[in-house]
């Protein structure tokens, strides 16, 4: 079953020969969602278009999807990248890679390489779906404040838009995502609607946990900076099939996508509830990027490329233009040997990540005019708070966040301190202490427990879980960056990602506010506090005296900011390279701040502004080629 | 209760009950196949035999919703809804038993009859009718009497629900549409309370609707104009299961019986020994096999209970309902994966004798339902 291949990639993989002899409209690096998404719309629009991903690209089949399932559930870690092989080819940053980092220590060991001086923490996914593949999917909208960060608070960078220039591309991105929300719970914060807009499906319903919590914070109000919060937990926004919106579309009603597959399958229908939303679905109801490419790979205009790693950009230095794009390829996952070859296109668009994207960049020796490649790299830093709630509240049932608490979004404090957003989550202590395995080894090893005690003893521990999550925010910092280093290469020599990292105060202010807060919740829910920072752990940060341990969100961004002005921004509003015109970064590279927002829907939405963009570039030159032949021949 | 050809209203709700007893009752029989594989493997199989499972609750609902539509009442509690294994299918065919057994080219071979296309018209001798083999004469559900009280049945399920739908044309015609089609308006299952891969659930208002409903159901089991896609481009049952038979995937274009798609890998024996229609009595009573059949039976029965109650006016509890399934499969694997005390190589398998438990209430069972949706 592992060699099988797929009719859907037997049909469009082409050789590395055929390929570089075509002159693409477009030439796309990652089958992440910028690039499924990039892919989609400019071969439905007709153009000619080439994706190259560095991973296997064996995912496009149940089979092979289903292979992913079940390493999952065989693999001891239960980590983001549990269910995706190790590939010394084409390494990913993995969650066994990190660990404490003395004070001047380099850590070259893992696929990022830490300078410190704190820990970046953070895995992606380079296989066909990137990252989507393991994200929990939430899908909030940026807040209108957080685009203008830096005149609202004088923190961070301002985005070169607003909210209202987004919107609608946040429209188009919910669409193809699948959206689950209610307009009427996520209007908060300035966050507006088109009249009569609604989602394409109906909010995912909260879990009793959910209600639970409701009842009894719902209605408490904190002052914070001189404002009055009035708490209320709110349902989170989040890409994965529930029940289609009969309004939507004016009516028309939305029909969710079911699994990827070369077969009739129909399958991946509703979300059943199964909390590991991250690292994969089973049953393939989240979304992820390989329902957009698969639709980009039926319009037969898409070539692909798998286990193909993008390693120089190459410019003309007379015109600044990329030239083309030279790549190595593999044969087999954990290949020592590679071939290269050269790709031509007319526009080139990284849609690798934050890091990737940097990293090719920098390690083909271009840091731009700006030289702000690589740089203002930010996250999302996370605080987990877990306690046992006095009764049964059933965790481990449903998505693993269906609601959260938002009044921390937004507000005059986010001139000292962080914002957040805070998640309720519904798969018990597992992201802080990998519940329930480590229940069943506690009660087996130090409380020799065993049959009907045991069984009655996890049922007791783990049904009372209750986790709180703050994802703060980090402000822009030009020395938090992504840097190449010659001598810390692959072993294909591609250069590896050199990572400086530096928690800033503001959003240690943030994250010291949630410990408090959280602490007060758990008063008020009559809730035993079981949080426990170690100081052995590599996340442990003491912050005015208080010792708390951090975890890094996936969320990378900043490393090719967008803006107006060359000087201070790498790409413009549609993520066109300032110094190359034919050149593309695309993704939440190109965001300058991410506020408390998960990444994916905002980096998608700007996805489909460049796809635009480059539509009509595309088109443009099609009719200027044309007008010349025909001005040529009368 | 015997069917006749159709010429009133109470004909058709007679019909419509039969075609719920229909859809229900390859659920069991195709889920016992399902829960036989050992969990993990075969997951080309199970997952395909799974996609028409939810296909069958859908044709299911959609049944309850015509008889909803003519004002008829939906009763999945009565005596003999559910019938004992082996059985014919309650339309009538008769030249094939319908069992509750593992995965095997033999159940394959079931399924396909289950599921057979209709055959073209002209190859039908006048309708779509067939008398019965006399010879055959285990009926465990009602069969169709003609009008000369000869024992008939219809070739395939799309016969039936053929009949179906030219009662309704007939009787539109003699009583106005609108005397047809009385039923509540609020008792229709809507599609936001349902949906898979294929296939939404029509709400049944008027003729239109209704012929739209069976004709959904019928090219969803038999391929649309003698296809093997139905009209909405999906593969028809009959072709889904026979690709388990030839070991191909179908893809767009391909022409019955022939698949040009990717192989299929099946381990036929990477199955559970389980006893083909197996009994409660079957089961040493003292035994915790016996408890554990005797508590999926009291679910199973509750569970329709259910389903039935959410066909009577209250569509919004399908959806919780549904969440049944997750408890099903799981008491079903405690059940399938024990041999049967004193019956070397032959495992145990639920049963499904609802008529011979009582119906209990949830706090009863003491099972948790899942919630979520």
């Amino acid at each position: 079953m592992e060699n099988r291949k797929s009719h859907l990639l037997e049909d469009i993989v082409t050789d590395h020969k055929t390929a570089s002899e075509i002159l693409y409209d477009a030439v796309i690096v990652g089958a992440g969602i910028s690039g499924a998404i990039m892919a989609n719309e400019l071969s439905q629009k007709g153009f000619k278009v080439l994706v190259v991903e560095a991973g296997p690209g064996q995912d496009l089949t149940i089979p092979g999807y289903e292979e992913y399932v079940k390493r999952f559930y065989t693999n001891l870690d239960k980590d983001p990248n549990a269910p995706y092989p190790v590939n010394s080819s084409a390494p990913m940053p993995r969650p066994q890679d990190i660990k404490p980092l003395k004070k001047g220590e380099i850590d070259d060991s893992g696929y990022i390489v830490q300078k410190g001086p704190d820990v970046f923490d953070g895995t992606y996914a380079k296989v066909v779906g990137g990252t989507t593949m393991h994200f929990q999917s939430n899908t909030p909208r940026m807040l209108p404040e957080d685009f203008e960060m830096k005149s609202t608070f004088d923190k961070g960078i301002d985005w070169p838009m607003k909210y209202d220039d987004l919107k609608p591309y946040y429209r188009r991105a919910e669409k193809e995502m699948g959206v689950a929300a209610n307009v009427e719970d996520q209007a908060y914060d300035g966050m507006t609607f088109d009249e009569g807009y609604v989602f394409p499906m109906e909010a995912m319903p909260p879990t009793y946990l959910d209600k639970v919590i409701a009842d009894t914070v719902d209605g408490t109000v904190i002052k914070l900076a001189g404002e009055n919060h009035e708490l209320k937990v709110r349902n989170i926004p989040q890409g994965r099939n529930g029940i289609p919106n009969p309004k939507y579309n004016n009516g028309k009603g939305f029909v969710p996508d079911g699994a990827v597959s070369d077969h009739q399958a129909e399958i991946g229908e509703r979300c059943q509830g199964n909390t590991n939303c991250t690292p994969i679905c089973p049953v393939q109801a989240k979304y992820d990027a390989r329902k957009t490419l698969a639709k980009a790979l039926h319009t037969d205009q898409v070539d692909f490329l798998n286990k193909t790693i993008a390693s120089k950009v190459i410019v003309d230095p007379n015109t600044g233009e990329v030239t083309s794009l030279e790549v190595k390829y593999y044969d087999e996952v954990g290949a020592d040997h590679y071939e290269v070859a050269t790709l031509k296109a007319r526009k080139f668009i990284l849609a690798g990540n934050a890091i990737e994207n940097a990293r090719l960049m920098l390690a083909s020796g271009l840091k731009g005019e700006s030289e702000l490649i690589g740089k203002n790299l930010t996250n999302h830093i996370y605080l987990f708070n877990w306690a046992l709630m006095p009764e049964n509240v059933g965790a481990f049932r449903g998505t693993q966040g269906t609601s959260g608490i938002e009044n921390f979004r937004s507000g005059q404090f986010r001139n000292e301190q962080a914002a957040f957003h805070m998640d309720i989550i519904n798969n018990g202590w597992n992201f802080a202490t990998g519940a329930p395995y480590s229940d069943v080894a506690d009660l087996v090893d130090n409380k020799n427990k065993y049959g009907k005690d045991l069984r009655k003893g996890l049922v007791d521990k783990v049904c009372r879980q209750v986790l709180f999550t703050f994802m703060v925010e980090m402000t822009a910092d030009p020395n938090n960056a992504v840097t190449v280093d010659p001598q810390y290469k692959d072993k294909f020599g591609n250069l590896k990602p050199v990572v400086s990292f530096k928690i800033p105060e503001y959003t240690l202010n943030g994250l010291q506010y949630g410990r408090k807060l959280a602490k007060k919740l758990f008063q008020q829910l009559g809730a035993e506090d079981y949080t426990e920072y170690n100081p052995t752990d590599w996340g442990y940060i003491i912050h005015n005296g208080e010792g708390i341990v951090v975890r890094g969100g996936n969320h990378f961004s900043g490393t090719h900011i967008m803006g107006d002005d060359p000087k201070t921004s790498v790409v413009d509003t549609n993520q066109k390279s300032w110094d190359h015109k034919n050149l593309f970064l695309v993704g939440s590279g190109s965001m300058p701040t991410i506020g408390t927002s998960n990444t994916t829907l905002t980096l998608a939405a700007l996805c489909y502004k460049t796809a635009d963009a480059i539509t009509n570039e595309l088109n443009n030159e099609k009719n200027n080629q044309q007008k010349k032949e025909l001005d040529y021949v009368s | 209760m015997s069917l006749k050809p159709i010429k009133t209203l109470d004909d058709v709700k007679d019909y419509l009950y039969a075609g719920m007893q229909l859809e229900h009752a390859t659920i069991p029989t195709y889920i016992t196949t399902m829960y036989s594989i050992h969990p993990d493997t075969n997951l080309e199989a199970y997952n395909l035999i799974r996609v028409i499972v939810i296909e069958e609750m859908l044709h299911l609902t959609l049944a309850a919703n015509i008889l909803n539509a003519v004002g008829g009442t939906p009763d999945m509690n009565k005596e003999g809804f559910l019938p004992e294994f082996p059985t014919y299918l309650p339309n009538g065919e008769t030249d094939f038993e319908v069992s509750l057994a593992p995965f095997s080219h033999e159940a394959i071979d079931m399924f396909l009859e289950i599921e057979r296309p209709a055959k073209p018209e002209e190859e039908h001798t006048g309708v779509r009718l067939k008398a019965v083999n006399p010879s055959q004469k285990k009926y465990l559900l009602p069969c169709l009497k003609d009008e000369n009280d000869q024992d008939v049945s219809y070739y395939s399920i799309g016969d039936f629900y053929k009949a179906i739908e030219e009662g309704l044309e007939m009787l539109c015609d003699e009583l106005g549409e609108e005397n047809v089609f009385v039923g509540d308006k609020s008792r229709q299952v809507t599609p936001e309370y349902y949906y898979s891969g294929g296939g939404d659930i029509v709400p049944v208002y008027d003729l239109e609707s209704a012929k739209e409903a069976i004709r959904l159901i019928s090219e969803q089991g038999e391929g649309f104009e003698g296809g093997i896609f139905d009209y909405e481009g999906e593969l028809a049952h009959y072709y889904r299961f026979q690709q388990l038979k030839l070991g191909k995937y179908y893809h767009k274009g391909d022409q019955a019986d022939e698949p040009t798609g990717e192989a299929l890998s099946i381990d036929w024996d990477a199955v559970y020994p389980i006893k083909v229609n197996a009994k409660m009595d079957e089961y040493p009573k003292d035994s915790e096999l016996y408890a554990a059949n005797l508590k999926f039976n009291q679910y199973y029965k509750n569970f329709m209970d259910k389903i039935n109650t959410a066909f009577n006016g209250k569509p919004e509890t399908l959806i919780p309902a549904i969440g049944g399934m997750f408890i099903i499969k799981q008491m079903a694997y405690e059940i399938i994966k024990n041999p049967i005390p004193g019956q070397e190589g032959v495992n145990a398998t639920p049963t499904f004798e609802v008529d011979k438990v009582e119906l209990l209430s949830d706090e009863e069972l003491n099972v948790v339902t899942p919630q979520h949706g």
